[in-house]
């Protein structure tokens, strides 16, 4: 590291440096954010990367919104009703808002977008998210009539989703499956290019609808920067306002750096090893708790995600709409050792442990979990593996006695804010590989009945106690190893204003803003 | 020398379509599935089979091969998996900035290299050679992605002179050729060295020397040109294997370029557009070693082509 004095010698020359390259960016307002992956598509229906949803923020609109909170608005609908039996939704739509192309939005613009992803056809990637729909009416240009298949109380978070956008339906006709290279919509901001892996920029549209809503920036262009290392460069040097994820190591460096704010908030996406529960020795449900028990939390917290964690109280993320929160299972090694002693395990057992991820962080994580089950006697040969091999050793495989998995880190994101996202997708009986994303093969009638239940009424206190009960049975059954839920690290430069990452990774920038 | 030339055109096609089938056989034989990757963990089981049928992947290998091998010969390289746009689209998007990297990087690279190398070699075992040869060794050993880092740390966080990201001014182009160039000059160097230390020892050197001529014209006009051609052997590999990008320098710096494109497809298994490339840096290197004979012919006359 320099010594000090040569820091702030350096410092002039380069602050002159700095104002000369800063000349430039003083006549329009444009910003620049670093972001870690490419974007695979624009066409929100068929992507599943956060990313790419969360730029889609900037030109598209759905009919609901989440904000920071993920508390759900109205955005192109101004309100709806529900039915006795909920089965049909009628949303009253605002008036008055135009496609970035001309034309206006309306009831047959709703019913044209959910017909698009509801035809299989189109083979599009988030149909899952609204197979629920029946069928799409529209009553008059201001009102349209969603009836569901079966009452589903989560519909209303599944169209704040950022899945869910309204797109031009002339557009659709103009460019058919190029929509994906040409959106266009109803948001703040213009489509202008797309560079794939290298950038995706947009510019202010001055036609918005919320005229106290009109972007305060003349362009926002978000720039992939794949490097971790030069992420965190770009913000220093000034190229970028705005950047996420930083990595944990990095962020001490940045959070000294005076042009600069650091931003760790907590997130729901939760981390969790999960057990295949057909198999032994995990079909014992002593040696599962043993596994909770066996693990330092605390520790992983500290050592991997440099103190950007938190414990895991339960098993939804707190944030989650009726997350239950529980007692975080303690850190008890002899505990863990005496369970498995009585499960018939007094010599511990060797196993697998997969990551479904290969970053640097997913490593350190199995290695640092490795170290703590061979304290217990648990010995496990780990394995970071890549998409592909994701895809072929777990998600894909066929019949659950041919699954090899045995422990597997993981992490989830209920996008829709909702326990039924939380739940479902990971530990419904009908959601094993290759339906979904239940890798542990649990499977519980009375947390089935629960999900199934919560999702056929609209009575709040109902809900709560549904969800309740699934979350405790789940909790005292332990199908996983419960982790933590880690924070999402940003950094923002002070200049930059109303640019957020939210608890589930996407970004907020509705009133984002540059100071000069 | 012009039948010579045509021959060696010829040639290339057997070859080229040798790498064909070993590529697609090989990429269509990795664990995973295009389908379900594109499709995401979030698509149930049905979805991901409608996938499949779009991107033509539930028939038959044979059958596929097929259709890549009509479409190849009218030039069509067909649409990648992932964002759908021809393969064509997306590699000549990226190869430019390769290209102008790779030739910039090349450039001043080949000139320390070989102007090292001479004075190396001549003052061989004093101190410009011990230091320079030491130098060429760190150049050789220090990790680019290490360099770049370095660079990117001193020159644009600390310094503010130069910026890290991107490839828009022409300003984007020193670090990354900097960092890229390294290790290429350090071969050059070595490699230079000792041809010309081996050269330099022939008879003809004596003679020349021996006829009267300034010592520089010995170096220079005589001794150089007998000695490169191992180094334009070398310059030649050097230069295909930066033409395939460097994935290290792209990410490090951010680069458009064919390393990440290759990288990101064979994460996604998007086996179009990795058909696409190796057979594009198949016919780089190809060509490459054609240039590279005829230049023998051209330093050296004394090799004839038949």
């Amino acid at each position: 590291m320099k010594p000090i004095y040569l820091r702030r010698a350096l410092l002039a020359p380069a602050v002159m440096a700095c104002l000369a390259f800063s000349q430039t960016a003083l006549a329009a307002k444009d910003v620049t954010v670093a972001v870690p992956y490419g974007f695979d598509s624009l066409d929100p229906y068929n992507t599943n990367s956060t990313q790419s949803q969360a730029v889609g923020k900037g030109w598209y609109e759905g009919l609901f919104m989440f904000d920071l909170d993920f508390k759900i608005h109205p955005l192109l609908a101004t309100g709806y009703e529900v039915s006795e039996d909920g089965l049909m939704y009628t949303f009253k739509l605002r008036q008055g808002v135009k496609f970035h192309d001309g034309t206006d939005f309306n009831a047959e613009a709703v019913k044209v977008n959910f017909e698009r992803v509801l035809d299989r056809a189109n083979a599009l990637g988030r149909y899952n998210q609204f197979k629920g729909i029946a069928k799409i009416e529209v009553i008059d240009p201001a009102t349209v009539k969603i009836t569901l298949k079966e009452p589903f109380s989560a519909f209303i978070n599944n169209l704040a989703h950022p899945s869910a956008m309204m797109i031009s339906p002339a557009a659709l006709k103009k460019y058919g499956k190029d929509i994906n290279l040409h959106p266009t919509g109803t948001g703040q901001y213009e489509f202008v290019e797309w560079n794939p892996g290298q950038n995706v920029k947009m510019k202010k549209f001055d036609g918005y609808w919320d005229k106290e809503h009109v972007a305060k920036v003349d362009s926002i262009n978000f720039r992939v920067v794949t490097d971790n290392n030069t992420r965190a460069a770009v913000m220093q040097t000034g190229e970028a306002q705005f950047t996420y994820p930083i990595p944990y190591e990095q962020a001490a460096i940045l959070k000294k750096n005076d042009k600069l704010d650091l931003l760790a908030e907590p997130s729901i996406i939760a981390r969790y090893i999960a057990m295949n529960n057909l198999v032994k020795p995990f079909d014992n449900p002593k040696v599962r708790e043993a596994m909770n028990y066996a693990i330092n939390k605390e520790a992983l917290n500290k050592v991997v995600f440099n103190g950007y964690a938190r414990v895991a109280e339960g098993v939804v993320p707190g944030k989650v709409e009726f997350s239950q929160k529980m007692k975080p299972w303690p850190y008890d090694p002899k505990k863990a050792r005496e369970l498995l002693a009585e499960a018939g395990y007094p010599q511990g057992f060797e196993t697998t442990l997969w990551s479904a991820y290969n970053d640097g962080t997913s490593v350190k994580a199995i290695q640092f979990i490795q170290q703590q089950l061979r304290q217990v006697g648990v010995k496990v040969s780990v394995e970071a593996l890549e998409a592909g091999q994701r895809v072929q050793r777990v998600e894909t495989v066929q019949k659950p006695e041919d699954a090899k998995v045995r422990m597997y880190y993981i992490g989830w994101s209920a996008s829709t804010g909702e326990a039924n996202w939380a739940l479902s997708p990971l530990l419904a009986g009908d959601s094993w590989p290759p339906t979904f994303g239940n890798f542990s093969y649990y499977k519980n009638a009375q947390v089935d009945k629960d999900l199934a239940d919560a999702l056929k009424t609209t009575d709040k206190a109902a809900k709560t106690k549904f969800y309740k009960d699934a979350q405790e049975q789940i909790y005292k059954d332990a199908p996983w190893i419960f982790l933590n839920t880690a924070d999402t690290v940003a950094a923002r430069s002070k200049k930059l204003d109303g640019f957020h990452v939210m608890p589930d990774a996407s970004y907020y920038f509705r009133d984002v803003s540059l100071k000069d | 020398m012009l039948s010579y030339l045509v021959k060696r055109i010829f040639g290339m096609i057997p070859t080229l379509i040798l790498v064909c089938v070993v590529v697609f056989l090989f990429v269509h034989m990795l664990p995973g599935d295009p389908a379900r990757l594109a499709a995401g963990p979030e698509a149930d089981a049905e979805t991901v089979q409608n996938i499949r049928k779009q991107l033509g992947l539930d028939l038959p290998l044979p059958q596929q091969f097929g259709h890549y091998l009509i479409n190849l010969s009218q030039g069509d390289l067909g649409t990648s998996l992932r964002t759908k746009r021809p393969v064509l689209t997306e590699i000549a998007a990226r190869f430019t900035p390769t290209l102008l990297l790779t030739i910039t990087s090349m450039i001043w690279s080949v000139i320390f290299g070989l102007v090292i190398g001479v004075v190396s070699a001549v003052w061989r075992n004093r101190w410009p050679d011990r230091l320079f040869m030491t130098l060429a060794v760190s150049g050789i050993s220090f990790p680019p992605f290490a360099l770049g880092m370095v660079l990117i740390q001193i020159f644009a966080v600390n310094l503010g002179w130069l910026p890290s990201v991107g490839a828009t001014s022409w300003q984007h182009y020193i670090l990354p050729s900097i960092t890229l160039g390294a290790a290429v000059a350090a071969i050059m160097a070595r490699f230079t060295r000792a041809s010309f230390v081996e050269v330099i020892q022939e008879d003809f050197v004596r003679t020349a020397r021996a006829k009267g001529l300034s010592e520089k014209v010995v170096i220079v006009k005589h001794t150089l040109r007998n000695a490169l051609i191992p180094v334009i052997t070398m310059m030649g590999l050097q230069f295909g294997f930066l033409l395939g990008g460097s994935i290290v320098v792209e990410t490090v710096f951010g680069w458009p370029g064919m390393g990440t494109l290759l990288v990101d497809a064979v994460s996604a298994r998007d086996y179009p557009i990795i058909q696409g490339l190796v057979l594009l840096f198949s016919f780089e290197f190809i060509l490459i070693n054609l240039i590279v004979d005829v230049l023998y012919g051209v330093i050296n006359p004394t090799i004839r082509y038949k």
